[in-house]
C-alpha cells in the first residue's frame, strides 16, 4: 500500500550530500511504486544508473516532466500527436542534470501540452495522487506526474513546467514543495512550448534545500533561448537580493522581514479550512519576529481571464506545427475527401491527435486572434498584464531588477506575498470523471496565474494537512529575480512546521 | 535590453499619405485619358551565410533537397527562435541605401497560416513595428524619386513540388527559414516602365550593398505588384495585386496586361473588385487568385519568445560607416576620375553581374578592380588597358570577369612597364594575353625578361640591323618607297616588328626605314 507514503523516503539535502536514498531504490522498486500512481509514463533502463556521478546532483534521482526533450526517452507530452515522438536533442535543462550528476529516472505523466489542472487530459491516463491511493484525488496539474513521483518517493526530484500554476497546484495537491523560478532564468530550449511568454521549467521536492540545489545547478544563461535573462541581469538581480538577504535571515530571527497577505487572494471558491493552515504558518513567522502586513493587488480579479485569453492565443499559435508532416501521428484524409485546402488535410490530423482541451484551447486562442477580437481580447489581456504586473512592483520594498526607470523602493513595501497555493485540497478523479464543467478547471488558477503573467518567483510549500486529511500549500512570491529569498522563506515556513 | 514576462503592445501601421509626395498620373499614348498607379512589394533574400532564427546554412539551387536545415526549420517540438544579427546588419544596410528611417525599436510577429512549406503553421515577419520606414529610391531615368514605405525582416518557407502524375507533394525545406526583406513601396509608379526601371535599381542597390543577390530567375527576388487605374484628377483606383512575378520583363507585360484589363471593365461601367491575380506568361494574362472577401485572416500576434529588436545609434553609425559604395556615388567618383560616362558604365555593368559574398562580403568585381590598378597611376590608361585590352581579351576567350585571371598587380606592373617604355604597347599586350592563357602568376617583368621583350641599350643598333635585314628581304617594296609610294612603309613595318618579336618601338622602326631609304 502507497498510503502516506509521500516525503517518507525523503532525501535530505546539505552540503556534503549523502547518497543512500538514490542507491537503495532500483528500477523495479520505481516500477512497483509507479504502479497504483501513474506518475512515470517510460522509466529509463538501469544502466544509467550504474556509473556513479560526482556534481551537486550526484546520484539524485530526478524525474523530468513528459513535456521535456530527452534524446534517450519519448517525449510524448501526453499527447496522441506525439506518441511515438523522439527528440533529437536533450532540453538543455536535461544536460545540466546529467553534467550535474543527476540519475533522471524517467519521463513524468502530465496534462497534454501542459494544458489543465488536474493531469486527467493525458494520453497516458490521469496521475492518482499518492497521498492516499484509495481516494483515488486528482494529483492537479499539470506537472501531476512530476508531483507525484516525489510524493510516492519515486525520485528525489522531479522536474515540471509551470504556465499558469502547473507546479504549484500540484505540489499543493500532492503535500510537496514546488518553485517556479522567476521568468527567463532556467532554460527553455528543448521545452516543448505552450505559451512562450508565461511557460517557466520549475523544480519539485520534499524539502526546499533540494529545490535550492537543483535550481543552482540549473539556473544558467543559456544562448539558445531568447527570453534568457543575460548574464548581467542575473548578476544585478544576484547582488540586489543577497543583499536583502543579509538583512532579514539573521540566526534565528526574521525581524524586519516584511510578508505581504494580499487581500485579493482569499476569494468566494477558497475552501474555508485552507485559510486555517495559513493562519497557523502567519502566526509562527510573526512569533519569530516578521512582520505580516496585508496589501491590496487590484487587477487580481482581471488576471485569471486574461491568462486564459494569452495563454490560449498562444498555445493556438504553437500547437500550429502539429500537421502530422514532419514528425508526430498523422492520419491521411479518407478517400475522396476535400482536399483543396492544406488545413482540410490537417484536420484529421488535428482532430485525432489532440485532446479535447487542448482543441478547446486552440479554438479559444486563435478567436482571440482573429482580426475581429484582436483588440477586445489579446490587446485587452495584454494591457491586464502590465497592470498585474505595476501592482506586484507596487507591493515590493524592492526594485525590479528588470525595470529601466529608477524608482526609489517603498519602504512601506514587502519582501514577500504569502497566500494560499489552491483554493481546495486535492479534489477527486471520479469528480472530474464524471464530468464537471471546465471553467471549474480553470478556477484552480486562480491564486498562481498573477505571478506567472508577471514572470515572479513563487514557491508552494507543504503547509500541513486540512480537515479532510489532504495537504494544503501556501505560496511565497517575491520580486523578479529573488528566488533565494523565495526559498528562504520557503525554508522558514518548513521550520515553523517541524 | 530582455523583456521578461513582456507585453508587447502593437502599433498599428500608420499609412502614410498617399496624397502628400504622390505624383501626378502620366498622359501614356497606349491608354489616353487614363492614369496607371503602381506599388510593389519587393521580396528579396537576404544574403547571409546562416538562417535568419537557425544555426543552418542557407542554401543555393544546386544542394540537395532537405539537407540544409536544422530541428528548428522543421519546427521541432522545444526549438526556438535565435535571431541573426548579420541578417539585421544587411537589413540596416539595405534601409541606409534606401534613405529610411531605422527603428530605434521594432518587433517580430507571427503570421499564422496553414502550408506544407510552412512547418510551424507560422511565418515570423515584422508586421506591427518594421525595421525601418520612410525612404526613398531615385529611378535611373527621369527624376522620379519612389518612396519607400518601410522595410521588414522575415522567414521564407520552404518549397513544394507538386508531382501530378504521382499525386504527391514533396517538401523541401532548404529554403524554410532563410531571412527575406520585404520592401514595400508607396504607389509612385506611373508606368511599367518605371516599374521595370525601380526593380532593376534596386536589385543594382541590394547587389552593391551586398544584402541580396537579387536574383528574380532563381527566386531570391520576387515581386508582387499593386495596380490601378482613375481618370486624371479622380481618386486612385480599386487596385488588384499581381503576385509570383519571374521576371522584370515579364512584371512589365504583366503590368501592361492587367492596365489593359481594368480600363476595359471600367470603360463598361464595371467596377475593378479588389483581388490577388496570378499572371498566366503563355497567354500573357493576369487571372483571379482569390478575391478581398477570400482574404485570409492571418491572426497576427506578436512573437513571444523573440524581444523587441533594439538598436542604437552607435550601432547604426557604425553600420553606415562600414556601408560600400552605392552605385551614384560610384558612377560620379568614377567621372570625376576623368573616365568617360561609358567607361565607368562598362565597369559598372559587369559589377551588376559580379557575386555577392555571404553576410555582406562584396565580390572584388571590376570597379574594385579598377581601383586598385589606378592607385597611383593614370586612370585614363589604366581603364583603357581594362576596357580595351583586357576585357577585349576575356571575350575572344570567352571568359567572364569573374574568370580573369590577371590581378590587378600584374596587370599595374605591365602599365608601368609600358608607360616607363621598358617594354612596349605591342608587347604589353602580349604579356597580358600570356598571363591569361597560361594563368601565370609570375610578375609581368620577370615574364618579359624570360621572352626578351624588355627594350634594352643595344636595341637602337639592333632595330637598324633589322631594319637593314627586311630593306633587303624586300628589295621591290623599298624600291616603290624611294620612288615616294610612302604608303608601302605600313607593310615593312609590320615585318620588322615581326622580325623583333614586337621589342621593337613601331615609330622607331617607321623613322628609321625611312631615313635608312632617303640617304640610299
Amino acid at each position: 500500500m502507497l498510503r502516506h507514503i509521500q516525503c517518507n523516503r525523503h532525501y535530505t539535502f546539505s552540503k556534503q550530500i549523502t547518497r543512500h536514498a538514490s542507491t537503495t531504490v532500483s528500477r523495479t522498486a520505481i516500477h512497483d511504486l509507479n504502479a497504483n500512481v501513474n506518475a512515470l509514463v517510460f522509466t529509463s533502463p538501469e544502466t544509467t544508473l550504474s556509473k556513479s556521478q560526482d556534481g551537486p546532483l550526484g546520484n539524485i534521482r530526478v524525474a523530468v516532466k513528459d513535456n521535456i526533450c530527452t534524446s534517450d526517452m519519448p517525449t510524448t507530452c501526453s499527447s496522441e500527436m506525439l506518441r511515438n515522438f523522439h527528440s533529437p536533442f536533450d532540453a538543455t535543462v536535461v544536460k545540466l542534470l546529467k553534467s550535474a550528476g543527476a540519475d533522471i529516472v524517467g519521463k513524468a505523466n502530465c496534462d497534454e501540452f501542459g494544458m489543465g489542472s488536474l493531469n486527467v487530459y493525458s494520453a497516458h491516463g490521469p496521475v492518482v495522487n499518492p497521498h492516499n491511493i484509495s481516494e483515488r484525488r486528482s494529483a492537479g496539474g499539470s506537472s501531476g506526474g512530476s508531483a507525484a513521483a516525489v510524493a510516492a518517493g519515486i525520485c528525489d526530484i522531479a522536474l515540471g513546467t509551470d504556465t499558469g500554476g502547473s507546479i504549484r497546484l500540484p505540489a499543493s495537491y500532492c503535500g510537496v514543495a514546488g518553485l517556479k523560478p522567476s521568468y527567463g532564468l532556467i532554460s527553455r530550449w528543448g521545452v516543448v512550448s505552450f505559451a512562450d511568454s508565461l511557460d517557466c521549467v520549475g523544480i519539485m521536492g520534499c524539502k526546499v534545500n533540494g529545490i535550492k540545489t537543483t535550481f543552482g545547478a540549473l539556473s544558467q544563461y543559456d544562448p539558445k533561448d531568447p527570453s534568457a535573462a543575460t548574464p548581467d541581469t542575473r548578476e544585478k538581480a544576484r547582488q540586489a537580493c543577497s543583499l536583502a538577504m543579509k538583512s532579514y535571515f539573521k540566526s534565528d530571527s526574521l525581524n524586519g522581514l516584511r510578508i505581504g497577505i494580499p487581500q485579493e487572494y482569499f476569494p468566494s471558491e477558497l475552501q474555508p479550512n485552507i485559510t486555517s493552515s495559513l493562519r497557523r504558518i502567519l502566526d509562527a513567522l510573526q512569533s519569530r519576529g516578521a512582520q505580516i502586513i496585508s496589501v491590496s493587488l487590484p487587477s487580481t480579479p482581471y488576471a485569471l481571464s486574461a491568462y486564459y485569453v494569452i495563454a490560449s492565443a498562444e498555445a493556438s499559435s504553437n500547437m500550429a506545427r502539429y500537421d502530422g508532416v514532419e514528425y508526430g501521428s498523422r492520419v491521411n484524409p479518407p478517400p475522396g475527401a476535400d482536399n483543396t485546402k492544406t488545413a482540410n488535410v490537417y484536420a484529421y490530423t488535428r482532430s485525432n491527435g489532440f485532446g479535447k482541451e487542448v482543441q478547446r484551447r486552440i479554438l479559444l486562442g486563435t478567436y482571440a486572434l482573429t482580426a475581429d477580437a484582436f483588440d477586445n481580447y489579446f490587446l485587452q489581456a495584454q494591457r491586464v498584464r502590465r497592470l498585474v504586473r505595476a501592482d506586484f512592483d507596487q507591493v515590493f520594498a524592492v526594485q525590479n531588477p528588470l525595470s529601466n526607470v529608477k524608482t526609489t523602493p517603498n519602504p512601506q513595501g514587502v519582501h514577500v506575498l504569502l497566500h494560499p497555493s489552491a483554493i481546495r485540497t486535492a479534489p477527486s478523479l471520479e469528480e472530474k470523471e464524471a464530468g464537471t464543467s471546465s471553467l471549474d478547471d480553470y478556477v484552480q488558477d486562480v491564486l498562481t496565474v498573477p505571478a506567472s503573467l508577471a514572470g515572479l518567483p513563487a514557491l508552494s510549500v507543504p503547509a500541513g494537512l486540512a480537515e479532510d486529511g489532504w495537504p494544503v500549500g501556501v505560496s511565497a512570491v517575491s520580486q523578479w529575480g529573488y528566488d533565494d529569498l523565495v526559498l528562504e522563506v520557503g525554508k522558514a515556513i518548513e521550520e515553523c512546521l517541524s | 535590453m530582455r523583456h521578461i514576462g513582456r507585453c508587447l503592445l502593437p502599433v498599428r501601421r500608420s499609412f502614410s499619405q498617399y496624397t502628400n509626395a504622390a505624383r501626378a498620373v502620366k498622359e501614356d499614348p497606349r491608354w489616353p485619358g487614363w492614369g496607371v498607379v503602381i506599388g510593389i512589394e519587393v521580396h528579396a533574400q537576404i544574403k547571409s551565410r546562416r538562417k535568419l532564427f537557425s544555426s543552418a546554412n542557407t542554401s543555393d539551387l544546386t544542394e540537395h533537397p532537405n539537407t540544409r536545415f536544422v530541428p528548428y526549420d522543421a519546427a521541432f517540438p522545444g526549438t526556438l527562435p535565435n535571431l541573426n544579427p548579420r541578417c539585421v546588419e544587411l537589413g540596416i544596410r539595405t534601409a541606409l541605401a534606401l534613405e529610411c528611417q531605422v527603428q530605434p525599436r521594432s518587433t517580430f510577429d507571427r503570421k499564422h497560416y496553414f502550408y506544407p512549406d510552412l512547418p510551424s503553421g507560422y511565418q515570423i515577419t515584422q508586421h506591427y513595428a518594421p525595421l525601418a520606414t520612410d525612404g526613398s529610391l531615385q529611378l535611373s531615368q527621369g527624376d522620379a524619386k519612389v518612396r519607400i514605405k518601410q522595410i521588414q525582416l522575415e522567414q521564407d518557407t520552404g518549397k513544394t513540388m507538386f508531382d501530378p502524375r504521382r499525386r504527391v507533394s514533396s517538401i523541401d525545406l532548404n529554403r524554410a527559414g532563410t531571412g527575406l526583406m520585404e520592401i514595400v513601396s508607396e504607389p509612385d509608379l506611373r508606368s511599367p516602365e518605371e516599374a521595370g526601371d525601380y526593380v532593376r535599381t534596386l536589385q543594382a542597390l541590394l547587389r552593391s550593398v551586398g544584402s541580396s543577390d537579387g536574383n528574380m530567375e532563381q527566386g531570391s527576388f520576387r515581386c508582387d505588384v499593386n495596380v490601378s487605374v482613375n481618370r486624371p484628377d479622380a481618386p486612385a483606383g480599386t487596385r488588384c495585386e499581381i503576385k509570383n512575378l519571374n521576371s522584370v520583363k515579364f512584371m512589365m507585360v504583366a503590368i501592361t496586361c492587367e492596365v489593359f484589363r481594368q480600363i476595359e471593365l471600367l470603360e463598361k461601367g464595371l467596377s475593378v473588385p479588389q483581388e490577388t491575380r496570378g499572371f498566366d506568361e503563355a497567354k500573357a494574362e493576369t487571372f483571379s487568385l482569390r478575391s478581398k472577401e477570400d482574404a485570409p485572416d492571418y491572426r497576427y500576434m506578436p512573437d513571444p519568445n523573440l524581444p523587441p529588436l533594439l538598436l542604437d545609434q552607435t550601432y547604426i553609425r557604425d553600420i553606415r560607416k562600414s556601408m560600400p559604395e552605392l552605385p551614384p556615388e560610384t558612377r560620379s567618383r568614377l567621372l570625376a576620375q576623368g573616365l568617360s560616362e561609358r567607361d565607368a558604365d562598362v565597369l559598372m555593368a559587369i559589377d551588376m553581374g559580379r557575386e555577392v559574398g555571404y553576410d555582406g562580403s562584396l565580390g572584388h568585381g571590376a570597379v574594385a578592380y579598377f581601383d586598385t590598378v589606378a592607385r597611383g597611376r593614370d586612370s585614363k590608361i589604366v581603364v583603357n588597358w581594362i576596357t580595351h585590352e583586357l576585357l577585349g581579351q576575356l571575350t575572344s576567350r570567352k571568359e567572364t570577369f569573374k574568370e580573369n585571371k590577371l590581378s590587378a598587380e600584374q596587370l599595374g606592373e605591365i602599365i608601368d612597364l609600358v608607360q616607363g617604355k621598358k617594354i612596349t604597347g605591342t608587347s604589353g599586350r602580349s604579356l597580358l594575353r600570356h598571363v591569361l592563357a597560361h594563368n601565370s602568376s609570375e610578375s609581368p617583368t620577370k615574364l618579359a625578361e624570360q621572352m626578351s621583350l624588355l627594350v634594352s641599350e643595344s636595341d637602337s643598333t639592333s632595330l637598324r640591323t633589322w631594319c637593314k635585314q627586311i630593306i633587303a628581304e624586300m628589295p621591290e617594296e623599298s624600291q616603290a618607297i624611294r620612288n615616294g609610294h610612302l604608303n608601302v612603309v605600313n607593310k615593312m613595318v609590320g615585318r620588322v616588328m615581326k622580325l623583333s618579336k614586337g621589342r621593337a618601338d613601331a615609330k622607331a622602326v617607321r623613322t628609321t626605314l625611312e631615313t635608312l631609304l632617303a640617304t640610299k
